[in-house]
């Protein structure tokens, strides 16, 4: 059965001082990177999403992003 | 600046002047910065400082300090060694990093203004950067501009340096967005500014890899010993247009949204931002956000005060001896004959008195150069057309005239501006040059359209390419060419695009938004019982169709391109590249400035617009054929000004031919307002124009000239007694441009600059808000400086919004009305001649060769058709009747037609058909045309083979030449037929042409005839039903005899349609019977019932109310402004009534031809049309029934092939 690959899934995001504090109950170490993607207005589908790269605290790379229509938070 | 408190300044930015990439005007951008709080802000376009000037105007207000600069494309950089990191890793959007806006081979600099020395330089190299960009094979395709870095190098001086954009940094890779740095080109840079001048730029626009990139950025620098700057990269000024910007980069790279996602910017980081939000955008770079502070404290260059531009002649020691000396010499030439010394004397004192005024305002070298210019002009004129010289016609009077300069100053007369003697004319001085004049007068010149397009390549020899230019002008997004290019961008089905494009005519108005206009254009669309819905209530379909609403919406009036504007020129004793950079333009030998006629204003140039003016040409032929025929040479500038027979034409709206006024608006208007001299005429020409119409102005204006006739007594309204002295003349209405100003300045008390600043809102085309702020001012400074109330403020405010289009300035109209009248004058006095200038001066106009053919044939002057050896080329006059020219046969090659006419000459008349194969060294293909336009006719009786005068006939002189003309020679085979004259064997019997026949050939070839009328041949074989009796129609000539309100039926070929944006969707239809023409007016929905017929259609039949309204004339006779006029035997003139047929229906002319009544005719069965006094039938003619004659059907398709243009109003207005 093909699977999309690197689908997001749900995530559970603590936030602190406009910043993501933990992801799935893992702390964050560091802030590499933010970026933010605003694209596809023009559909039925619009896309805005705030993208964080993080260092969670067992040293692995975390990439979770905040979708700023729904207000959910997912990881990818 | 920096007491502000504000924390940061944006020192790169982007307006709709970065084409198809920036979204927002200088001055959207000046006032957003200034709600933010911003101290200062840079703007830096690509390769470009078209929109610096406006900022440099706008941000003052806004309290927000002006930098100058540009972003400039540089080449010859090598690619990065050592690059780090890959391009984007993973599935994640918006990751690839952030895409070039050059090509991809250049990277950006943006460079800032610190001096005048740095704006030189700058202009320099943008000059170079556009150098090369017309060298591709056609020069109409423009390549990318860019300059090999070395340039920026050697004009460093005066420029601050910051190291370019996230995407395209000198000093880094592209695509990665990693920070991997060239330090060889950044070191370039620093040997080539200084630490002082350079700054490592840094930015964050929100992609993937920002924060390492400007780690690696910031290690630069430091290793450099520079400092860093953060910049915004702003490309609009608020979030509504944020995603225009992405359709923008869509539209840039002709491809769609979907896609062209690797091109976009990926998010609206781009949007200017509030100073402390940039603070927290660079939490990681506080220090390059306070250099923003520091450097911009340095850049204090000021675009507003002096460029050091100088017009020649505007710092020339001798100017004012020159002009004297110049004047004097002419005054002599002019008032030395007997007849004129009477008038020497108060000549004198005229032009002493103005060159003291000149003098005092350092004006004569301005005098000067436009005297100069018309001298080149004369030059020019003399190669162009090999005559002109001394003694010829035209040499009376230079060949262009300025249009703004005064027709009552004697120096403009004496230099050639003018073409009207003043002192002859007696017209007083005026407004025009007085002692507190501030500024240059704006004068345009006009020229002959021959003249005009040798002399601007004339003009950039003349004073070297180097201090000549054109200017610029930005062509903007408008309704159909927005909704085009931005549904293609949205993925939207071409046909439905096309269709919205297409009806969204007329939304031009502020009223509709094009929300409401496509809307109503997808429910509307073309169906025959389609009625637009109330607009905006309509579902629109998708979510694509309504962001096509709003992004049509957002671009309506941002610039597109940079194009050549139609004339304007800019001269300058210093090389213009000082001032601003010169562009190559799209046609050989010329280039331009980047800035538009207002940014040039208001850097103090002087902008010369050589306009050409068809009527110009036309006018001047017409004294040459003068000349000509009759011996008499013609002095324009002295013919009787106040001739009643040329106002008594004009009054009655005999004007076909008159280009100012001959309009069907115009026509109809001069029936009502009835000018009485000059200045009536200056005010006639400005009224039917965009600005009085929309402003309310045209009606009430002319309705009250009528109530003044009626009642001399009458008191004009106006709204309030400061009105009085602006608005006396115009009767309490605003008609000029200039009365916007001074109304401006003598009831709202606003200072000249203010009310320049209005005027400005008013022509520019996106302005409403910034007309709005106005509004306010207005309002306020009415209560402040006439103690106006609100509600009387409000109501001059609507007079002057509704302005808010094209208006004339006053000294334009006159100019205009001088012409009309000189115009008219010779129609009136010298008929022939002048329709034969027209003739041969098309196209131009607004009516087609033949309707002034038909009309001038009805005011009783004679045409002959084409003979081959009675017509030249051009029109001609010959024993006062008008002769066609060969020229007007299409397809015949002006070289061979040239020929033809040579070699008659040479070599006597052509005897017969072989003669005129044999000898006119015309191919066969030409004289088969020739034959069947009827130029042989005058040879087929005396041509051998021809049995009996009968047989005079097209078709038998096409066939004759079948076996003359020589055979096409084919150099391959060899074979041709040696041009002999042949003896011709008899013709067989040819069926003759029928009249219809003949008149479908005549249109086919010449698109002119001089015969029947179409509606002549076709009148008796009309049956129209109306009720139990058939209907007559009425002719154009019966019209006048009706009772007004009466139901007609009227026939004719369409020779004008209008569907004018200020007429809400109403067309206007201009009939043409044997007899003249007919009005019409379609409501917008008997239009959408028969839209195909009445944009299409040629032989039209309509049914409708007739409309006649007659003026009444006054017991006492007055003009214009309401003073009585001497009785001239007023009461004796005929007064034309304005005639209309309301149309309630359309149909088709050929449906009704033979008797046959067809389906859906039944409408007008059911009329019942007003019985005609006692009218008569016309005859059939002789020999009807002998020539063949159509069938409805093909009545309609022939002429439908072969009908002269119809003149639509864009059309007309080609000048």
């Amino acid at each position: 059965m093909p699977r999309t690959l690197n689908q997001p899934r749900p995530a559970c995001v603590r936030w602190r001082d406009g910043a993501p504090a933990a992801v799935d109950g893992e702390a964050v170490e560091a802030l590499r990177e933010s970026w933010l993607v605003e694209d596809q207005w023009w559909t039925a589908e619009p896309l805005r999403r705030r993208y964080w790269e993080l260092i969670g605290a067992r040293g692995r790379n975390v990439v979770v992003f905040h979708d700023l229509c729904s207000g959910a938070w997912f990881v990818q | 600046m920096s007491a502000r408190g504000t924390p940061y300044v944006e020192l790169h930015c982007h307006s709709a002047y970065s084409f198809l990439d920036g979204v927002s005007l200088p001055q959207e951008l000046a006032q957003r910065a200034g709600e933010l709080g911003y101290a200062a802000l840079a703007l830096t376009d690509h390769n470009s400082v078209s929109g610096s000037m406006e900022l440099a105007q706008n941000a003052p207000e806004h309290g927000v300090h002006a930098i100058h600069g540009a972003e400039i494309d540089v080449t010859g950089v090598e690619s990065a060694s050592g690059v780090v990191g890959a391009p984007g890793a993973g599935g994640v959007p918006g990751a690839g990093g952030v895409p070039q806006a050059g090509g991809s081979a250049n990277r950006h600099l943006t460079l800032l203004v610190r001096d005048e020395q740095g704006w030189r330089n700058l202009c320099r190299i943008i000059t170079l950067a556009h150098a090369h960009t017309r060298e591709g094979s056609s020069r109409r395709e423009r390549g990318e501009p860019s300059v090999d870095l070395q340039v920026v190098l050697e004009h460093a001086e005066g420029l601050v340096c910051l190291t370019g954009c996230a995407e395209g940094a000198v000093i880094g890779r592209s695509a990665a967005g990693h920070g991997a740095v060239d330090e060889q080109a950044a070191r370039r840079l620093l040997d080539a500014f200084g630490a002082e001048n350079l700054y490592v730029e840094l930015q964050r626009p929100y992609a993937r890899h920002d924060r390492a990139r400007n780690r690696a950025f910031a290690a630069l620098a430091r290793r450099l010993g520079v400092r860093c700057v953060a910049t915004g990269n702003v490309h609009a000024h608020a979030r509504i247009r944020a995603e225009l910007q992405d359709a923008f980069v869509a539209l840039r790279h002709h491809a769609t949204l979907d896609a062209s996602e690797p091109l976009r910017r990926g998010n609206h980081s781009h949007v200017m931002s509030a100073p402390q939000a940039m603070l927290s955008r660079f939490a990681d770079h506080p220090e390059a956000v306070r250099e923003t502070l520091a450097l911009a404290e340095q850049l204090t260059f000021d675009l507003t005060k002096d460029l050091g531009y100088r017009y020649p002649g505007a710092e020339e020691q001798g100017a004012s001896r020159r002009l004297a000396e110049l004047c004097g010499a002419r005054l002599e030439e002019r008032y030395g004959s007997p007849l004129q010394r009477g008038a020497r004397p108060e000549a004198q004192a005229r032009l002493e008195q103005e060159l003291r005024v000149i003098d005092r305002l350092g004006l004569a070298g301005f005098f000067l150069l436009h005297h100069d210019m018309l001298e080149l002009a004369r030059e020019v004129a003399l190669e162009v057309r090999g005559v002109g010289g001394l003694d010829s016609a035209r040499a009376l009077l230079a060949p262009g005239r300025g249009r703004g300069s005064s027709v009552s100053s004697l120096v403009c007369y004496l230099t050639g501006l003018s073409h009207i003697d003043p002192v002859a004319g007696r017209l007083a001085l005026g407004r025009f040059l007085h002692e507190d004049l501030t500024g240059l007068p704006d004068i345009d010149l006009d020229f002959p359209r021959d003249i005009r397009e040798r002399l601007i390549p004339r003009v950039h020899e003349r004073y070297g390419s180097d201090r000549a230019a054109l200017v610029a002008t930005f062509p903007t997004f408008r309704a159909r060419g927005a909704i085009r290019e931005l549904g293609k961008v949205l993925g939207l089905p071409a046909g439905e695009i096309e269709r919205v494009a297409r009806g969204a005519d007329h939304y031009g108005g502020a009223e509709v938004s094009s929300e409401q206009a496509i809307a109503t254009a997808l429910s509307g669309g073309g169906g025959a019982s389609a009625h637009a819905g109330p607009a905006g209530t309509e579902e629109i379909r998708s979510e694509r169709w309504r962001w096509l609403a709003r992004l049509v919406e957002q671009a309506h009036g941002l610039p597109r391109h940079l194009s050549q504007h139609s004339g304007g020129m800019i001269v300058s004793t210093r090389p213009l590249i000082d001032c601003c950079p010169v562009v190559p333009a799209a046609m050989e030998g010329r280039q331009m400035v980047q800035w538009d006629k207002d940014s040039c204003a208001d850097a103090g140039f002087l902008k010369i617009d050589l306009l050409g003016l068809g009527m110009l040409s036309a006018v001047e032929r017409c004294v040459e054929e003068i000349e000509r025929v009759r011996g008499e040479r013609i002095d324009l500038s002295r013919i009787p000004f106040d001739d009643p027979q040329t106002f008594r034409a004009i009054r009655a709206a005999d004007t076909v031919g008159v280009f100012q006024i001959e309009s069907r608006a115009q026509m109809q208007s001069l029936l009502r307002t009835r000018p009485m001299n000059l200045e009536d005429l200056t005010i006639q020409v400005a009224i039917v124009r965009p600005g009085p119409i929309q402003g309310g102005a045209i009606n009430p204006y002319i309705a009250r000239r009528q109530r003044l006739r009626e009642d001399p007594d009458y008191e004009i309204p106006f709204e309030h007694p400061a009105l009085e002295p602006v608005l006396a003349e115009t009767l309490g209405t605003i008609i000029f441009q200039d009365q916007v100003i001074q109304v401006a300045e003598a009831f709202a008390g606003f200072r000249p600059g203010e009310a320049d600043g209005l005027r400005r809102a008013m022509s520019r085309k996106r302005s409403h808000e910034m007309l709005m702020r106005h509004r306010e001012r207005f309002i306020e400074g009415a209560r402040a400086h006439v103690g106006a109330e609100r509600a009387t403020a409000e109501r001059v405010w609507k007079m002057v919004e509704g302005f808010a289009g094209f208006g004339f300035p006053k000294s334009h109209s006159a100019a205009f009305g001088l012409l009309a009248y000189q115009s008219t004058w010779l129609r009136v006095h010298y008929g022939p001649e002048f329709l034969c200038a027209l003739m041969n001066e098309q196209p131009m106009g607004f009516y087609a060769p033949d309707s002034l053919v038909h009309e001038a044939e009805n005011r009783g002057i004679s045409v002959l058709g084409l003979d081959v050896n009675a017509s030249d080329v051009g029109c001609t006059v010959q024993d006062g009747c008008v002769r066609l020219g060969l020229g007007y046969v299409k397809e015949a090659a002006a070289a061979e037609v040239h020929g033809l006419v040579a070699e008659r000459e040479r070599g006597g008349p052509y005897a017969d058909l072989s003669d005129l194969a044999a000898r006119s060294g015309v191919r066969r293909r030409t004289l088969e045309q020739l034959a069947w336009a009827g130029v042989c006719d005058g040879l087929l009786a005396s041509s051998a083979g021809l049995r009996a005068v009968g047989e005079r006939d097209r078709r038998a002189a096409l066939w004759q030449l079948g076996l003359a003309a020589p055979a096409e020679t084919d150099p391959s085979r060899g074979s041709t037929q040696l041009a002999l004259p042949l003896e011709l064997p008899q013709t067989p019997r040819l069926r003759k042409l029928g009249r219809w026949q003949r008149l479908i050939a005549d249109y086919s070839t010449s698109g002119v005839t001089v015969g029947e009328h179409a509606l002549a041949i076709l009148r008796e074989r009309l049956t129209v039903p109306g009720g139990a009796d058939p209907v007559e129609l009425a002719t154009s000539a019966q019209l006048n005899r009706l009772p007004s309100g009466c139901t007609v039926a009227v026939a004719g070929l369409v020779i004008a349609r209008q569907r004018p944006g200020t007429a809400r969707g109403t067309m206007f239809l201009l009939f043409e019977d044997e007899f003249g023409t007919i009005n019409l007016i379609v409501s917008k929905a008997v239009y959408e019932r028969h839209r195909q017929l009445a944009r299409a259609e040629p032989l039209l039949l309509a049914y409708g109310r007739l409309e006649r309204h007659q003026e009444h004339v006054g017991a006492q006779v007055r003009d214009m402004r309401g003073t009585p006029a001497e009785g001239r035997g007023e009461q004796e003139e005929e007064i034309r009534p304005v005639i209309n047929v309301i149309v309630r229906e359309l149909a088709a002319l050929e449906r009704f031809l033979d008797g046959g009544v067809e389906e859906g005719a039944g409408r007008l069965a059911r009329a019942s049309v007003h019985r005609l006094p006692g009218s008569e039938r016309p005859v059939a003619s002789a020999g009807a029934g002998a020539g063949e004659e159509p069938e409805g059907a093909d009545v309609g398709s022939s002429m439908r092939a072969a009908a002269p243009p119809v003149q639509s109003f864009a059309m007309g207005r080609r000048r």
